[in-house]
């Protein structure tokens, strides 16, 4: 199955010809959390099977994150309904909700705040309904912990390893984050967040093969196809990855909401937009060494490379 | 001018709790709802004036989880700029105004096993949505609250109604004091919070800090900037090569905001830390409760809204 999207709608990530770290968020023009692209049916499907098949990989939560899910709930509805109402409804009668998704034609019917009238977890129940993965950090005592996440489709990492983590505990991994200090700026700046000024940013990767679901936990399965990398076939092997990541401050329980939206793209199609290829080709050559390590890509950068280089003269030939 | 994302609402209901103080019922259009807000919390309300914008932080005293409405307690201050006066002499119902979202800079501790709040006067609002919580959360506190008499008590009739058990009054008129004693009875684990005058604030951080407090399990909220001791004029050295100067009646900020610099900001009394800053060279006094002790000490970025220069000029890295 291609999970490849297309080129119209891919959040191509890069402004200038060189990559560093740093705090790239910018405050969200239209604040919304959630996005239904065309793929919304096919990401669906994958992602309620690997919930059912999966539920310790992809979802995990503290019991004291309950209040915050429900805010969670209420905000996708909010935001789902008041983006897509031709797709999603809600009928309230003070706190009995009935929910309806027009696309996958269900219906859910709960009373808000009431966790027994949902047969699973808030945050479990409302990540049936949205592309993104969501992640909730608790703001408590003057610091962030992954208190609560549904995570499907992660870039390399693990959400049952990391829950109940601080926020700089999650990052360590990340070479230079806190020998740069960006670590303290940067949970500085969530914890200052506020509601109705929700802020976004795009992260991006590389990697061969075109899976959604790469998790930690799964890597002896996806990350074995870095080594089959070639010249040849990079084009359509090797894809990137673009997180768009939304924060969101959650004001009943002072917390904030991480959503995080895939999209994977082939280098073929990206080598279609000469202007991204020339500038994806520039920030590759002057990549730092530590970051190409950590985003995967030291096994085969060399046949990207030559890869990219052909399509550039390709290109002008043309 | 840097602008925050602001709510429409309604003046519904003015109640005079007091002599020098009113509540005010906000209501926010038909079928449209309030965001639901953290114990603590408070809203900036955005006032029209002939001379401008006011912009005035005022704890929230409804119920967290009411979507309908909100409700801001505001005391009549003789040192009024401008901002209380307006409230009481000019607000009607059926006043239309611009507010926040809710913020939350005073949360409760989420790791205390029991919490003590010490309130004096119009410092008790923003006990009114903690006790709130922790009672809705099963959790222990108790209240300490400080006010002349009962007469110009705000909520004596709602704490005594709805937090009998927990709660002690103290009136001055009586000559009942709240004892700094009380921090010495405490279990482990209690955390403290004040909000009141600022000499009532420093008389008890520095009575629970002599005995031996964590630094984390005290917390404090002011309503008006520190008080500045220290203050004198000085120059901001700018990147383009401009100079603006900063007297001693205003803020930095004020000063750079005049002159026409984007500077975005927020709560304006140094805690949010959205004003921050980077400074080249000059000596910072900084008066903020948002840097931490080794940015403070590492002299390189400012909060503006409450922070000043030491030395006659601070070069700043902006333009």
């Amino acid at each position: 199955m291609k999970w490849t999207g297309d080129l119209a709608h891919f959040p191509y990530p890069f402004k200038d010809s060189t990559y560093r770290y740093s705090n790239n968020s910018i405050p969200m023009k239209q604040p919304f959390c959630i996005e239904v692209t065309p793929s919304y049916k096919k990401e669906m499907l994958l992602k309620r099977k690997l919930l059912s098949d999966h539920p310790e990989r992809c979802y995990q939560s503290l019991p004291h994150s309950i209040t915050g899910q429900w805010e969670i709930v209420e905000l996708l509805i909010d935001h789902l309904i008041s983006q897509y109402p031709q797709h999603f409804s809600v009928e309230k009668e003070n706190n009995s909700w009935i929910f309806f998704n027009k696309i996958l034609d269900e219906k859910v019917e709960f009373i808000f705040g009431d966790e027994n009238s949902l047969s699973c977890e808030p945050l479990f129940f409302i990540s049936h309904h949205v592309q993104e993965d969501l992640i909730y950090m608790r703001q408590r005592d003057d610091d962030l912990y992954l208190d609560a996440g549904q995570l499907c489709f992660p870039a390399n990492w693990s959400l049952a390893f990391n829950i109940g983590m601080k926020f700089k505990n999650i990052h360590h991994p990340i070479p230079g984050f806190k020998e740069e200090g960006l670590d303290q700026r940067i949970l500085q700046f969530l914890m200052r967040l506020e509601a109705g000024t929700p802020w976004e940013r795009l992260n991006w990767s590389l990697m061969a093969g075109d899976r959604l679901d790469t998790s930690l936990e799964t890597f002896d399965q996806w990350g074995k196809l870095r080594k089959h990398v070639t010249r040849e076939n990079a084009g359509e092997l090797v894809h990137i990855r673009v997180e768009v990541q939304k924060l969101f401050r959650l004001p009943r329980t002072n917390s904030i909401l991480f959503s995080i939206h895939t999209h994977l793209l082939s280098l073929e199609q990206l080598s279609t937009n000469r202007e991204w290829l020339q500038q994806f080709y520039e920030i590759l050559s002057e990549l730092h060494a530590h970051i190409v390590e950590y985003k995967g890509i030291s096994h085969y950068k060399a046949s990207l490379m030559h890869y990219l280089e052909e399509q550039l003269e390709r290109v002008k030939a043309t | 001018m840097y602008k925050e994302s602001t709510l429409s609402v309604q003046i519904s209901s003015i109640v005079q709790e007091t002599e020098h103080v009113k509540r005010f019922t906000l209501e926010i259009a038909k079928g449209k709802q309030l965001p639901r807000f953290s114990g603590g919390s408070h809203i900036s309300t955005y006032l029209e004036t002939p001379k401008g914008l006011l912009v005035r932080q005022y704890s929230l005293t409804s119920h967290p989880d009411d979507c309908s409405h909100y409700e801001i307690a505001v005391r009549l201050s003789e040192a009024s700029k401008g901002g209380s006066r307006i409230w009481h002499q000019s607000m009607k119902v059926g006043d239309h105004l611009q507010i926040s979202y809710p913020k939350n800079h005073f949360p409760l501790s989420f790791k205390a096993r029991h919490h003590v709040f010490y309130a004096a006067g119009i410092g008790i609002t923003p006990f009114i949505s903690m006790m709130q919580e922790l009672r809705d959360k099963g959790q222990t506190f108790e209240l300490h609250y400080a006010s002349k008499s009962k007469q110009y008590c705000s909520f004596y009739e709602f704490i005594t109604q709805h937090y009998s058990e927990q709660s002690h009054f103290y009136f001055s008129e009586d000559n009942h004091r709240i004892p700094t004693l009380f921090l010495e009875n405490h279990l482990v684990g209690t955390h403290v919070y004040f909000c009141g005058p600022e000499t009532f604030i420093e008389h008890f951080v520095k009575a629970a800090k002599d005995l031996g407090y964590p630094k984390k399990s005290v917390h404090q909220e002011r309503f008006s900037p520190p008080q500045l001791k220290r203050v004198k004029p000085f120059k901001v050295s700018l990147k383009s090569g401009n100079e603006i100067w900063v007297d001693e009646k205003q803020s930095m900020l004020d000063a750079l905001l005049q002159h026409g610099l984007n500077v975005p900001y927020s709560c304006k009394v140094g805690r949010c830390g959205t004003c921050e800053l980077p400074v080249i060279t000059g000596d910072i006094d900084h008066f903020d409760f948002f840097l931490s002790e080794d940015q403070q000490n590492a002299q390189n970025c400012i909060l503006p809204c409450v922070s000043r220069a030491k030395s006659d000029k601070l070069v700043m890295e902006i333009k």
